[in-house]
């Protein structure tokens, strides 16, 4: 077994007296694609926000690269923030700052490059992901939502972390643009060796770069492993979930 | 975790490096000073992220688009990250700084965004006029509930400010007027001179300083967040026109609230000149108040009721425009909001010079 990366254990939540994780345990190797899904409200974005040190659960122990999220001391945080990086679901741009301090916002921060470095070192994450030279001076507003998503990626691969948080990467994406997207995580992470955590709803996203999936219900973790795996275990919204997708194709085939 | 290290074998022209590198590893770089680096040499490379792979590419070329030193030794996965980095490396190169404008160039575009200003007011008083006009023919458009709610944001709660304001600067006028008059036994003519600052000038001029500040300023905030959360682009998928919706109600409202905030402000300054024409100059009441039915023009009073509606409709104007031009950005809101106060004041003090000019060739 690989070093893990991520290891949740026995982690309990209820948020507003509703109980939303029953002692759910969890890991993910160093270099795993992983996705998360599960129906709405069972905790998905609230399991997310406990591992990268947001929302504090009542119970149970979060573990980053083996240094424990709830104990650790700010600089202790602070280091461990440097090597993760969170993709957040409507990107989160700084909208009065353009594009590329956008992506050397991190670097100002926490390197001590000179300024016209970081901005450089930004201009190559944008090219890293895919997007054109004239969008560095832009800002936020001035560009579709495929392109901010990208940018959103660049700014949280700015300090080239090991690990990747994704929520919802896909959302309010056309089609096409999401596989694009879909594609270039999967390419990052081959030729970056990141690890990539993502939370989604998006069928086609598991079915194209994903390496092994967990199922969130009731508050645990239903199952995990390949979508082949999964679709072997006998639950309501978990058969349902991939009826969808059958159904989907087969008006794709009948047309 | 090995620090990063690197030294430069003058010999081989290779610069060799080991170690982790990431960004922070810029500093052990050693200044090559355009010595050509003919190898690369990674064997000691830990650990390489796309930051440190740039440096690196960086350091050992004198432009991008130089041909790479051999690269020795590295890891095979390290070397893949090399040549993207590589690949993509052109598109770091420093992008040429924004020429310096001269001073000329400065006030021509200064210039410019003030015709741009004038000419964009301009364009948005005819629009309205066009929606007002039809609005007349259709009375059941008008959204008197945001009207009444307008009012009482814009006259009700402006009531205890425009009240202490004009109250202080009752008392400073009598008071700065009474040390005059007194030293020629001439204390009655206080109530003449106070009457006619306050009712002409005073209260008007500085009721509308203070709705531009609270209400200007708040109508472009609003309208603004609304145009930045896409509330004004659904208002007009609906069918309905943002003029009518939130530019009309607002303009109406101060048009009614700002000669009763005048009024307001008149009976607040005449009680503070009151109050030190009593202690000061003994001026009772009663007194105070005979002089003033005797020498209280109606026009007085109507000049500087007058005002208000065109102060009101030119802050109006000012500050829904300024909402309306909001773009999707948070520092937009705060700018435009600024611009909504600046434009006010300004609009505000050419107005009351031009209605001192119209009204002294009138004989008013």
């Amino acid at each position: 077994m690989a070093e893990s990366v991520i290891d949740v254990r026995g982690v309990s939540t209820s948020l507003g007296g509703h109980a939303i994780h029953r002692d759910l345990s969890l890991s993910v190797a160093r270099g795993e694609v992983i996705a998360l899904i599960g129906g709405s409200g069972t905790g998905k974005s609230v399991l997310l926000r406990e591992i990268i040190g947001l929302l504090r659960p009542q119970a149970g122990h979060i573990e980053l690269f083996g240094q424990s999220v709830w104990d650790a001391t700010p600089e202790q945080m602070n280091a461990l923030r440097r090597r993760f990086g969170v993709l957040f679901q409507d990107g989160a741009l700084f909208s009065s700052l353009t594009v590329e301090d956008n992506v050397a916002t991190p670097l100002f921060e926490h390197t001590a490059l000179p300024r016209p470095t970081c901005r450089q070192l930004a201009r190559l994450k944008l090219a890293l992901v895919g997007l054109p030279d004239d969008a560095a001076k832009k800002r936020p507003s001035e560009l579709s939502g495929g392109m901010r998503k990208r940018v959103a990626l660049a700014r949280a691969l700015a300090l080239d972390p090991e690990l990747l948080f994704l929520d919802e990467p896909t959302s309010g994406l056309d089609p096409i643009s999401a596989r694009t997207f879909d594609h270039l995580i999967r390419l990052l992470a081959d030729s970056l060796g990141l690890t990539v955590f993502l939370v989604t709803h998006d069928l086609d996203t598991l079915f194209s770069i994903i390496d092994r999936v967990i199922v969130l219900s009731n508050g645990r973790v239903l199952g995990s492993g390949t979508i082949e795996a999964l679709k072997h275990i006998d639950d309501p919204w978990l058969r349902d979930y991939f009826a969808a997708r059958a159904s989907r194709e087969g008006i794709a085939h009948g047309s | 975790m090995a620090d990063a290290h690197a030294h430069f074998d003058e010999s081989e022209a290779a610069l060799i490096v080991r170690g982790a590198w990431n960004a922070d590893a810029a500093s052990v770089l050693p200044d090559l000073a355009g010595k050509p680096v003919r190898v690369l040499d990674g064997a000691g490379v830990a650990r390489l992220d796309t930051n440190g792979a740039w440096l690196l590419l960086n350091s050992v070329r004198p432009r991008p688009d130089a041909p790479l030193p051999e690269l020795r030794g590295f890891q095979p996965h390290h070397l893949s990250l090399l040549r993207l980095v590589d690949k993509h490396g052109a598109a770091a190169a420093p992008l040429p700084s924004p020429p310096r404008l001269g001073v000329r160039a400065l006030t021509g575009q200064g210039a410019h965004a003030v015709w741009g200003h004038l000419a964009g007011l301009l364009d948005f008083i005819g629009r309205l006029s066009i929606e007002l006009f039809s609005l007349a023919a259709r009375p059941g458009a008008w959204r008197w509930r945001e009207f009444g709610a307008q009012v009482r944001d814009i006259f009700v709660g402006a009531i205890p400010i425009v009240f202490a304001m004009l109250f202080l600067l009752g008392v400073v006028f009598a008071y700065l007027l009474g040390d005059q008059a007194r030293r020629y036994g001439a204390n009655i003519f206080v109530v003449d001179g106070l009457l006619a600052a306050i009712l002409r000038e005073i209260s008007p001029v500085i009721v509308a300083v203070l709705v531009a500040g609270r209400t200007g300023a708040a109508i472009t905030a609003q309208i603004g967040t609304m145009k930045v959360t896409e509330e004004v682009d659904a208002i007009r998928t609906l069918g309905l026109s943002p003029l009518a919706v939130l530019v009309v109600p607002r303009m109406l409202a101060l048009v009614l609230a700002m000669p009763l905030l005048v009024f307001i402000g008149n009976a607040a300054g005449i009680f503070g000149g009151m109050v030190v024409a009593k202690e000061q100059l003994d001026i009772s009441f009663h007194m105070f108040l005979d002089r003033t039915a005797d020498v209280l023009l109606l026009k007085t009073l109507l000049v500087g009721l007058g005002k208000a509606p065109v102060f009101a409709i030119f802050i109006a104007l000012i500050a829904c425009r300024m909402g309306l031009s909001v773009t999707r950005d948070a520092r937009s809101v705060g700018a435009h909001t600024t611009s909504t106060v600046v434009q006010s004041l300004v609009a505000i003090i050419i107005l009351n010079a031009i209605f001192a000019v119209m009204f002294v060739r009138l004989e008013i």
